[in-house]
C-alpha cells in the first residue's frame, strides 16, 4: 500500500508522557502522488499536530506512535531516514511569510540553500523563481523589500528547491490578504499538479479546502470526524460536525437571519476519550453517542464518517434564504467623518487620504478593505486613539477631531457615546486583573453602579456565567475573552460601538456565536456600529451600509446588498471574487 | 501542575533558608554575638581552630562572629539601595514611558546626566562636602542606580502602552494615573522585581567600595563588603577572613535571585496569556 512518492499514515497517536495526556489518536490517511488532501479543523482539532507528527517535527515532550510511510520508506521508527528525506523528498511550507525568511540574507541565497548537492544555483534559482511567477531579479533582494504574497511565493520556491515529492502546507495563506490568498493557492495547486506531488494542506476554512484539494479530512478534538472527496463532502456531509462547521461559515452572497452557531467550544481530547467528541454540542446526539467511541467507518465507497448515525442523518436542510437588511435610516448622523487624512512618518503614502463617512443612530456601517487600506486607522481616529492630520470627526454633534483639545466633560461625553472592541482576544484584556475587576471598573467609569450583582448581570448579558468574575483572562478561551471585551465596551450602553476586526482571530463556530451576540446587543441597546473587517462574508451578515476602502481612499459606498450584489468598482469585484466559494473553479 | 507553597523545589527551599538566616543575623546580631568586635591583640591572626571555627583576623576578632555581626549593615543597606532605586525608577519610568513627550524627554535627559557622571568622583565630592555616613552612602547609590531602573521600567512600559487593554482603558476615560498604576504597572512588576534582586548583589559590593572613600561604613567595622576589602592582605595568613564574607555575599545574592525567579514564575504563570 506504500506507493512510491506518496504518503501513508496509519494509527498515528500523539501523547505527552509527562502528563499522560493523549492529544491525537488513531489518525490514518493516505495521499497518492499527484493527489491533494486538505486537513480541516478549528484550533484544538489536532490538524497541525497531525502534520508535525507525520514529519517528525513534534515539540520536545510529545511522543508519536503509528506507522508513517513517505515515498515508500517507513520513517516513523527511523530518524535517519527522516533526516535524509527532510528538505528533499518532503517539504513544508510554513504559515507566516513574514517570519519564515531570514531578514538579513538575500532571497536567492535562501532558495539556493535548499538545492540538492551539485545543482547550479545560477541557473536553478531563476528557474524556481519563474515557476512561482516571480522575476529573476527578486533573487538579489532582501525579504523586507517584498510584499507578503511575494514572500510566500519565495517560501514556495525554497520549498520546491529540493525537488520534493510530498509538499505539506500549514495554513499557508492565513496571514495574507484575501486577494493574495487566492493567487498563492492557485499557484500552489498549479505547481503541485505540474510536478505531480502529493500535497497536504492544513486549513481552518472548509470552503477553501473544497476549492483547493481533491479530498478533505475533517478533524475535531484530536480525531478524524469525516473524510471524502471534496465535491462529495461539499454536496453532502456525513457527520454533524462537518455540517455545523460549514453552516457556521457565513455566505458572502446573502444575509442570513441567524448564523447557525454551535454552542460551546472544542473539548480536549481526553475529556471526550470514550465517547463521540462532538456529542455534547450535537443536536442529533442520542444516548449511544455518549456511551461508545465511534470509529471512522466507510459509509459508502471513499467516504468515512465517525458518526454512529451517519447512515440515518436527516437530509441536509435547504440553504437558508437571505433576508433584506433593515430599511435605510434617515435620521441625522450620529457619526460624521469629513475628508479625514492621516499620514505616518516614513510611509510611502497616507494611511487615510480623504475619507468621508456617516453612521446614523442604530445603523450598522461596514468598512471593508485589505491590510494597508487604512480601515484600522479610520477606527482609531474615530475612537480618539489616533489624531487625524486634517478633516473632522463629529460625534453626536460634537467636534471630536482632537481629543487633546476637548475639555474633561466633553471627553467623558464622547467616551460614553462611542466605545471600541479590538481584534486580538489575547491582549484585549489586562492579564493581571480578574474579569470582575475589569468589568466593575468599566461600569464605574461609565457612571453606573458596580456591585458584584451588576457585574454578574453584565456577564449574563454577553452569555457568560457569573462565576467568571473571579477568573483571570489566562483561564478563558478566545471567544470568552472577546465576550468580556464586548461586555466592557457596552457597560455604559454606548450609542456607537466601533468594532475593529472583532471576529477575525476566532474560529468559525466561535465567530458565529460572537456575531450573534453583537446583533443581539445591537437590537437590545439600539446601538449603531462601525464594523471594520476584511471579510466580505462577515460584513454581509451585519452591515446595513458599506464603505470599500482601497489605499486610504473610499472607492465605493452604498447599501450592503447593492454593493455586494452589483459592485460597480473593479476593486470591489476583485475582493468579492476572492471569497472562497467551495467550487473547484474558484482558483481558475 | 501548580506547585503549592509547600512543594517548592529544593533549591528554593535552600535559598529561603539562607535568606531567613541572613535576616535573623541582621536583626538580632547584637544579641547573638554580643562581643563580635572584641579584640584580642595578643592572639592576633590565626587559622581555624578550637574556639574559633573560622579563625581570627589580625586584631584577634573571631571571623564567624564578625560574619554574623556584618549582616546587620550589609543586608539592610543593600536592600535599601535596590528597593530605593527601583521605587525611584518606577516613579520616573512609568510616566516617562506612558505619557511620552516632554515628560519622557525630561526623565531621559536626567538619566543621561547621571549616567555621564563618574561614580567615584560623585562619591568623593559628596563625602568631602557633606561628610561620610552610612545613610548618605545609600542615598548616593540610589541616585546612581536609579537611571538604570528607570530605563528598564520605561522600556517595559513602552511595550505595554499600545496593547489593546491599555487602549481600552483609555477608551473608558480612566485617568492616566489610574491606567499607569492599576493597568500597566501590574504587568511590568515582574521585570521590576527581577531587577531588584540583581541590584542587591551589586549594591552590596558597591557599598563596600564607597566606604573606601570615606562614605558608608567605618573602617574596621564588620560589614561584609568592608571586611572583604579590608582583609585582602590577610588572605595568606587566614584565608577565611576573606572567603567568609565573600561567600556570604554570593550566597545571599544567589538566594535572592533563586527566590526572585521562583516568585516571578509563579506570578507570571498566573497572568500569562494563553
Amino acid at each position: 500500500m506504500a506507493h512510491e512518492g506518496g504518503i501513508t499514515v496509519e494509527g498515528l497517536t500523539v501523547r505527552q508522557p509527562e502528563t499522560g495526556r493523549t492529544l491525537l489518536s488513531e489518525v490514518s490517511f493516505d495521499v497518492a502522488p499527484g493527489e491533494s488532501l486538505a486537513i480541516v479543523g478549528e484550533s484544538g482539532s489536532g490538524k497541525s499536530l497531525t502534520v508535525r507528527a507525520t514529519l517528525g517535527l513534534l515539540p520536545r515532550g510529545l511522543d508519536a506512535t503509528g506507522r508513517v510511510v513517505i515515498d515508500g520508506v517507513r520513517v516513523d521508527d527511523d530518524p535517519r531516514a527522516r533526516a535524509r528525506q527532510r528538505g528533499g523528498v518532503v517539504s513544508l511550507l510554513m504559515q507566516d511569510p513574514f517570519t519564515l525568511l531570514n531578514p538579513l540574507r538575500r532571497v536567492g541565497r535562501q532558495i539556493a540553500d535548499g538545492l540538492p548537492k551539485g545543482a547550479d544555483a545560477r541557473t536553478e534559482v531563476p528557474r524556481l523563481l519563474a515557476e512561482v511567477g516571480l522575476p529573476a531579479d527578486v533573487a538579489g533582494r532582501y525579504p523586507f523589500q517584498l510584499s507578503g504574497g511575494m514572500r510566500q511565493r519565495v517560501g514556495l520556491a525554497a520549498a520546491l528547491a529540493g525537488g520534493p515529492r510530498v509538499l505539506v502546507a500549514d495554513e499557508p495563506t492565513t496571514a495574507l490578504d484575501a486577494t493574495t490568498q487566492r493567487e498563492v493557492l492557485a499557484l500552489v495547486r498549479r505547481v503541485q499538479r505540474d510536478r505531480g506531488m502529493a500535497f497536504v494542506l492544513i486549513t481552518h476554512d472548509l470552503r477553501l479546502a473544497f476549492s483547493t484539494c481533491d479530498r478533505v479530512m475533517v478533524m475535531y478534538a484530536g480525531r478524524i470526524m469525516e473524510t471524502g472527496g471534496a465535491g462529495a463532502v461539499r454536496d453532502e456531509q456525513l457527520h454533524p460536525y462537518t455540517r455545523a462547521l460549514l453552516a457556521a461559515e457565513p455566505p458572502a452572497d446573502r444575509r442570513l437571519a441567524v448564523i447557525p452557531a454551535v454552542p460551546g467550544s472544542v473539548p480536549a481530547h481526553d475529556a471526550v476519550a470514550e465517547r463521540c467528541a462532538f456529542a455534547a454540542r450535537c443536536s442529533l446526539a442520542v444516548p449511544d453517542c455518549l456511551a461508545t467511541r465511534p470509529e471512522p467507518l466507510a459509509v459508502r465507497p471513499g467516504r468515512l464518517s465517525a458518526c454512529l448515525r451517519a447512515a440515518e442523518l436527516p437530509a441536509r436542510p435547504a440553504p437558508a434564504p437571505g433576508v433584506a437588511p433593515g430599511p435605510p435610516v434617515t435620521a441625522a448622523p450620529l457619526l460624521d467623518l469629513r475628508d479625514l487624512r492621516r499620514s505616518f512618518a516614513g510611509a510611502v503614502r497616507p494611511a487615510l487620504d480623504g475619507v468621508s463617512l456617516t453612521v446614523a443612530p442604530g445603523e450598522v456601517v461596514g468598512v471593508v478593505g485589505e491590510s494597508g487600506s487604512g480601515k484600522t486607522t479610520l477606527a482609531r481616529c474615530v475612537a480618539g486613539l489616533e489624531r487625524p492630520d486634517a478633516g473632522t470627526v463629529t460625534l453626536d454633534g460634537m467636534d471630536c477631531s482632537d481629543y487633546g483639545r476637548l475639555g474633561r466633560t466633553a471627553v467623558r461625553q464622547a467616551r460614553r457615546t462611542a466605545q471600541m472592541i479590538f481584534q486580538d482576544p489575547y491582549s484585549t484584556l489586562n492579564p493581571a486583573r480578574t474579569i470582575g475587576a475589569t468589568l466593575a471598573e468599566a461600569l464605574r467609569a461609565d457612571g453606573r453602579p458596580a456591585s458584584p450583582g451588576d457585574v454578574a448581570r453584565l456577564l449574563g448579558s454577553v452569555g457568560l456565567s457569573r462565576d467568571m468574575a473571579g477568573v483571570r483572562p489566562a483561564g478563558l478561551s478566545g471567544g470568552e475573552r472577546q465576550r468580556v471585551a464586548i461586555a466592557r465596551a457596552v457597560a455604559g450602553e454606548p450609542r456607537l460601538l466601533i468594532c475593529d476586526e472583532p471576529v477575525s482571530a476566532l474560529d468559525v463556530s466561535v465567530q458565529a456565536q460572537i456575531l450573534a451576540l453583537l446583533s443581539d446587543l445591537r437590537e437590545r441597546l439600539s446601538m449603531a456600529m462601525l464594523f471594520i473587517t476584511h471579510d466580505l462574508a462577515v460584513v454581509r451578515q451585519v452591515a446595513d451600509r458599506l464603505y470599500v476602502l482601497e489605499a486610504g481612499r473610499c472607492v465605493e459606498t452604498g447599501p450592503a446588498d447593492r454593493v455586494l450584489d452589483a459592485p460597480s468598482h473593479p476593486y470591489t469585484r476583485t475582493l468579492l471574487s476572492s471569497v472562497p466559494t467551495g467550487s473547484p473553479n474558484w482558483l481558475s | 501542575m501548580r506547585p503549592g507553597w509547600l512543594r517548592a523545589p529544593v533549591s528554593v527551599a535552600v535559598a529561603l533558608l539562607v535568606l531567613v538566616l541572613a535576616a535573623v543575623a541582621a536583626a538580632f546580631a547584637p544579641w547573638i554575638v554580643p562581643g563580635a568586635t572584641a579584640q584580642d591583640l595578643i592572639l592576633g591572626i590565626s587559622g581555624p581552630g578550637p574556639g574559633h571555627p573560622l579563625g581570627t583576623d589580625d586584631l584577634g576578632r573571631d571571623v564567624l562572629s564578625l560574619l554574623v555581626a556584618g549582616a546587620r549593615t550589609a543586608v539592610p543597606g543593600a536592600l535599601c539601595v535596590a528597593v530605593g532605586s527601583m521605587v525611584v525608577g518606577n516613579l520616573a519610568g512609568l510616566p516617562a514611558g506612558y505619557l511620552g513627550g516632554w515628560v519622557d524627554a525630561l526623565v531621559m535627559r536626567w538619566a543621561d546626566l547621571v549616567f555621564s557622571l563618574p561614580a567615584l568622583l560623585v562619591a568623593i565630592v559628596v563625602a568631602g562636602v557633606l561628610g561620610g555616613g552610612y545613610g548618605l552612602a545609600i542615598v548616593v547609590l540610589v541616585v546612581l542606580f536609579a537611571p538604570t531602573d528607570t530605563r528598564v521600567v520605561r522600556g517595559a512600559v513602552l511595550e505595554q502602552r499600545h496593547r489593546p487593554y491599555v487602549e481600552a482603558a483609555r477608551m473608558k476615560n480612566l485617568s492616566a494615573w489610574r491606567i499607569m498604576t492599576r493597568h500597566v504597572w501590574p504587568n511590568i512588576a515582574p521585570v521590576a522585581l527581577a531587577n531588584v534582586f540583581l541590584n542587591f548583589a551589586y549594591a552590596l559590593v558597591s557599598l563596600a567600595s564607597l566606604s573606601f572613600l570615606g562614605l558608608g561604613v567605618a573602617a574596621g567595622s564588620p560589614d561584609w563588603g568592608r571586611t572583604l576589602s579590608d582583609n585582602r592582605t590577610q588572605f595568606l595568613a587566614n584565608p577565611w577572613t576573606v572567603i567568609a564574607p565573600g561567600l556570604a555575599i554570593i550566597a545571599v545574592a544567589a538566594a535572592l535571585n533563586i527566590v526572585g525567579d521562583w516568585l516571578y514564575e509563579r506570578v507570571d504563570a498566573r497572568g500569562r496569556a494563553r
